[in-house]
């Protein structure tokens, strides 16, 4: 049964390399759309029936299908196999699944662009590659699908390459996929360090041969310099991946892609590679408890400071980008507080309303013949009714109303960061998910609401298409009631014994990591009643900001946001400039590089020594090459002569030395 | 020793002749290939289908033979699954050559009669599986020998053109003085030990039975035959003017088929003979031979404006690398050894088949008429773009691979040959150098404007280099299983 996963991978690669080599033959878009969906589709249908499967009966420990050895060098074997468990069944159709349904999206969205095979082929590779790098058994094979999703993610920016794009220093949408890639080079750096002294300390890459080790012996690891060192520098990995501070400024640039690319990689599944990460190497990361806590305020930090800069941006895929930033602070607080589960969890749901989020975004753009500026938009709501009501969904799961999806995730990360940290952090988390709910019925309002403030010189907005409003349909009913699986125990206890679903699975991905935690730490209760009282006071919180949303922008004048701009302007501009980040790395790392390397390396270095060393080596070769075109001289004669003039030379040195 | 009795004689030579049947299948399409030319007068290419299918039939009785070990021919020819590997690689390296020659227009030309052409080829190959398993230095000998006379008429084929015809005769008198040094060695050998067969010659010397003086010499002489063979320095001068000189697949057909074949025979020699002896220091030797080899190689290679004659710089300075697994000469040196012509094969046809459609659409290999020609022929450029990155070793192509063994075997076998393991990567860094050449005057240099007219070739022959283009990326990524053939191999010929 669980051979199955072989051919989970192999059939999006399949059809990247059919659509990349075949695609621009066939002209007819249906043919490259469905082959596009379909390879993901059916490795989503494998994907769930292994997973029913693997409820019904779950197995004893994680299922390894090798596929094939990949190097042997004596005793060193790295295998290319995949794991199939707990942890890569969910995040493996997260993938597929959320991917399918951003598939079927695309073939409305891209319709005409004069590159639509080669935009489907990028899909699959990134589909492929996101594949293996969560169901890899071992670091070097996520490694390369942890590559692949980057190379994807940087193709699929630039994918518009001769489009202009505004951002700071950046004029093409070109730049922003360099900017995206080579922020991700420094994590990825961290990434190679992490798995060289996984290899230095194990003496293997695979996960479940590292875990086993570690947590066997994990009263001599725990605290130890090596664990942090490993896991600080697979946490950098992750900070450039997932976008956390301070390698979190490529993300909103990374918008300049194809709005359904902006859905799928950099909000629903790539972005969530770095919490695959730590969950996939719980253990360690609970064997390293600065770390954790470097996680945890890293998480909490990033999640305020990008849903405070979301407060007062105009663009409306800017706003959702940050509040992806934010979302995945939010999870990397969980993980940080060792709520591993409560990350994973918010990751389910987060592609779920994040990614309808992005993909009612694409429809709006779509529908308003490509205005991104919300100041631009309003009253869309009689225009688009379909794409309004799934917005509104989705804005409900992320603003945390109860029983939405989005409800049940945060507040779980809400409340094991109380219980495991007290109340600081939980307090400046609770006033980022105020600033979330906030944020996001601003753009409701001005989007949807109010009166028009667009010219329709182009037409007037229309729907979208079926192919794009069936899987926004799709992904609003997952936004309602996704939550339902991570019911907590204080709201579930009448029904059932563990109502929390999602928890009771994963708990053996866990189990390790959680008894480490636990024989350090001291497991500390607390009252259910708190429970209720902070879920209540995040409610709260909640509902106060969608008030002030409305309060602010169902006036059409906007006249106390204005006077509010007018009478904090600093704090307003610094928000508008997002903290000026952009500007501080290109005036502290990009210029200092850049004028290091002219000043230095070319001018003195390259210049004055490379060059000279190559100039003089080239003399000497010149002089070689000349002696060697007289003796290659083309007379056959003086090679024989040559030839035993060189076994003579060879025995004189063997009978006289 | 052997036993005159004729009825065990007779029992012996009908074993033998069972287990020479992809030797007998060669030769049976060498002489019918010759006639085919004759029979079917208005079919051009009715020889080399018949090859190619000749080819392949040797391929299907090759399967036969995996696992088998035996001796046949009273000693003179060991049939192993090490000359096995080596017999796959000539054989595939022969059937790309044959279906090569189809597309080339140089060899096409003028109504030109192609039957000798075929079936030479058929014959070479025959040579060379001769070579791969030969214990007995006669047959060394004439295995070589076969090899070099069919591979002068084939360098001269196109015998109107000038250089070629030249260069088929230089061939011929630098060919013919190797093998004098050669057979000049081996009889010094056999006067110094009473015997040509190399079971026995290895017996004798590691019971101490033969004089210092002749050993050093006449190993030292056989080293230069052999080094002839696979264009080692300072025995490499024939190379760059006859792979110049020759028609293009014929280029090919010696750096691939007839390189390889000298290694397996050079390889078989130097674990039998060369260990066992305890006067030359011929690791030494070997090193030297490969770092002059790889550095004269690359640094002539830099200078080059000609694509053969670039290619046959590069050769030679791929034999050097091959060379330093031989310094090794353990199981994991000779199957890092293997690997790399294994890989070395694929990449190397290739790059020459596009050579070779380049010279049909411009008529040079000149790399200044190159200029901008990627824009011309998009596919084949990409693909010539896998081959050049690949010969360069660069991951995630075969060449890397076969590097990567070769190195990790200087490696493994301690830190006396660390030294050369650098020097290698050094030299592989020059390469890359030469290789970027011809990849920069392909897409950086000429205009490369939209409205640049494509060359139109035929979806055959592109359909060819895809086909060789397949390993040279899939073994770059998928390499276990040839890894673990070459291991097997090599644990047999051990034992």
């Amino acid at each position: 049964m669980y051979d199955l996963v072989k051919f989970v991978p192999l059939l999006p690669l399949l059809g990247f390399l059919f659509l990349g080599l075949l695609g621009n033959k066939i002209k007819n878009e249906k043919i490259i759309g469905s082959i596009g969906c379909g390879t993901v589709g059916i490795a989503f249908v494998l994907l769930f029936s292994m997973f029913w499967n693997f409820i019904q009966a779950p197995p004893e420990s994680a299922v390894i299908v090798p596929i094939y050895n990949w190097i042997t060098i004596d005793d060193f074997n790295i295998q290319i196999a995949y794991q199939v468990d707990q942890l890569s069944l969910l995040f493996g159709m997260i993938i597929t699944g959320v991917g399918f349904l951003i598939h079927v999206y695309s073939i409305g969205y891209m319709h005409g662009d004069r590159s639509f095979f080669r935009f489907f082929s990028y899909l699959n590779l990134f589909i492929f590659m996101m594949l293996n790098l969560v169901l890899a058994n071992n670091f070097l094979v996520t490694f390369l699908g942890w590559e692949g999703v980057g190379l994807c993610s940087y193709l699929l920016i630039g994918f518009w390459y001769d489009k202009k794009f505004q951002g700071t220093r950046l004029t093409w949408t070109g730049d922003a996929a360099n900017k995206a890639f080579i922020t991700n080079r420094v994590g990825d750096y961290g990434f190679l360090i992490g798995m060289f002294l996984v290899f230095i300390t194990f003496g293997t890459l695979e996960y479940t041969s590292v875990n086993q080790a570690a947590s066997n012996a994990y009263m001599s690891y725990y605290g130890s310099g090596i664990m942090t060192a490993i896991t600080i520098m697979f946490f950098l990995g992750c900070t450039g991946k997932s976008a956390q501070l301070p390698l979190a400024i490529w993300l909103p640039d990374a918008m300049a892609g194809p709005t359904s690319v902006s859905a799928l990689i950099h909000a629903a599944t790539m972005v969530t590679s770095g919490i695959f990460l730590i969950a996939r190497n719980s253990v360690l990361f609970a064997l390293a408890p600065d770390t954790m806590t470097v996680v945890l305020v890293v998480g909490i930090i990033t999640a305020f400071t990008a849903a405070s800069v979301g407060l007062v941006q105009n663009d409306l895929k800017k706003v959702l980008a940050y509040s992806t930033v934010s979302q995945l602070g939010f999870m990397f607080a969980a993980l940080g507080a060792g709520a591993f589960t409560a990350g994973v969890f918010h990751v389910m749901t987060h592609a779920f309303f994040k990614g309808l989020l992005f993909l009612a975004a694409g429809a709006i753009i779509h529908g308003m013949h490509d205005e991104q500026n919300i100041k631009k938009m309003g009253g869309l709501k009689s225009y688009m009714p379909k794409t309004y009501f799934t917005f509104l969904i989705a804005t409900f799961a992320i603003s945390g109303i109860p029983f939405f999806s989005g409800f049940f995730s945060k507040d779980e990360i809400l409340w094991s960061v109380y219980a495991n940290n007290g109340i600081l952090p939980w307090a400046i988390l609770a006033i980022s998910a105020l600033f979330t709910a906030f944020y996001m019925f601003r753009l409701l309002y001005l989007v949807f609401f109010g009166k028009e403030r667009f010219n329709c010189e182009h037409g007037k907005p229309h729907e979208a298409p079926a192919t794009m409003t069936i899987p926004l349909i799709i992904l609003a009913f997952l936004s309602a009631f996704g939550g339902f699986l991570g019911i907590p125990d204080v709201l579930g206890s009448w029904a059932s014994e563990s109502p929390n679903l999602i928890h009771n699975y994963l708990s053996p991905i866990f189990a390790d990591a959680n008894r480490v935690l636990h024989s350090h730490a001291g497991h500390s209760s607390h009252s259910s009643i708190l429970e209720l009282g902070l879920m209540l006071v995040s409610v709260l919180l909640a509902v106060f900001g969608i008030y002030k949303a409305k309060q602010y922008y169902s006036d059409p004048a906007w006249t106390s946001p204005r006077k509010l701009v007018r009478n904090y302007n600093g704090i307003y501009r610094m928000l508008l400039s997002k903290y000026k980040l952009d500007e501080f790395y290109f005036a502290v790392v990009v210029d200092t590089l850049l004028n290091f390397s002219k000043n230095f390396l070319w001018k003195i270095f390259d210049v004055k020594g490379i060059d000279g060393v190559v100039n003089g080596t080239a003399k000497g070769t010149l002089a070689f090459a000349d002696v060697a075109r007289k003796i290659q001289s083309g007379i056959v004669q003086n090679y024989a002569l040559l030839m035993t003039a060189g076994i003579v030379a060879i025995l004189c040195i063997y009978i006289f030395i | 020793m052997i036993n005159f009795d004729m009825n065990l004689l007779t029992a012996h030579l009908s074993q033998s002749i069972s287990v020479f049947a992809p030797e007998i299948a060669l030769l049976v399409t060498f002489i019918v290939a010759l006639f085919m030319d004759v029979v079917f007068k208005k079919t051009r290419n009715a020889s080399g289908y018949t090859v190619c299918v000749g080819l392949v039939v040797t391929g299907i009785l090759l399967c036969t033979q995996c696992g088998v070990k035996d001796n046949i021919f009273v000693s003179m020819l060991a049939v192993d699954p090490f000359a096995l590997f080596f017999k796959f690689l000539i054989l595939i390296s022969s059937l790309v050559v044959c279906l090569m020659s189809f597309f080339s227009d140089e060899l096409n030309k003028d109504d030109r009669k192609m039957g000798e052409y075929y079936s030479l080829i058929a014959g070479m190959t025959f040579g060379m599986f001769l070579l791969t398993g030969a214990t007995n230095m006669i047959m060394i000998y004439l295995a070589i020998e076969m090899m070099s006379l069919t591979s002068y008429v084939l360098a001269g084929f196109t015998k109107e053109i000038k250089r070629a015809s030249e260069a088929s005769l230089k061939y011929v008198i630098y060919g013919s003085i190797s093998s004098g040094i050669m057979v000049y060695g081996m009889s010094i050998m056999f006067g110094a030990s009473g015997t040509m067969n190399l079971v026995e010659l290895a017996g004798l010397i590691s019971a101490g039975k033969v004089a210092m003086m002749p050993m050093i010499v006449a190993s030292l002489m056989i080293i230069a035959g052999f080094g002839y063979k696979i264009s080692a320095v300072p025995f490499h001068f024939w190379t760059p003017d006859i792979y110049e000189g020759a028609p293009v697949t014929i280029s090919a057909f010696l750096a691939v088929a007839s390189k390889t074949a000298g290694f397996a025979g050079f390889i078989r020699f130097a674990q039998m003979i060369l260990t066992n002896d305890p006067f030359l220091d011929w690791k030494i030797v070997l090193a030297v031979l490969a770092v002059l080899t790889m550095c004269i190689g690359n640094l002539s290679a830099i200078w080059q404006n000609n694509a053969k004659r670039l290619m046959a710089y590069s050769a030679i300075a791929h034999a050097g690398y091959v060379l330093m697994g031989m310094v090794v000469m353990d199981e994991v040196g000779i199957s890092s050894i293997m690997i790399y012509l294994f890989m070395y094969a694929f990449m190397t046809l290739g790059a020459f088949a596009v050579i070779m459609l380049i010279a049909n659409k411009i008529g040079s290999e000149d790399l200044d008429d190159y200029n901008g020609i990627g824009y011309k022929m998009p596919v084949l450029g990409a693909f010539m773009v896998i081959f050049l990155f690949s010969l360069a070793g660069c991951p995630p192509t075969a060449g890397f691979v076969g590097k990567l063994y070769i190195f990790t075997a200087l490696f493994e076998s301690g830190s006396q040959w660390a030294w050369l393991a650098v020097i290698g990567i050094l030299n592989s860094v020059v390469s890359f150098y030469y290789y970027a050449k011809i990849m920069r005057n392909m897409y950086l240099r000429g205009d490369a404007n939209d409205t640049v007219e494509r060359y139109s070739f035929s979806s055959a022959s592109i359909a060819l280099v895809a086909i060789i283009t397949v390993p040279v990326v899939l073994f770059g990524i998928y390499f276990g299983p040839i890894v673990e053939w070459a291991n097997n191999s090599v644990a047999l010929f051990f034992n």
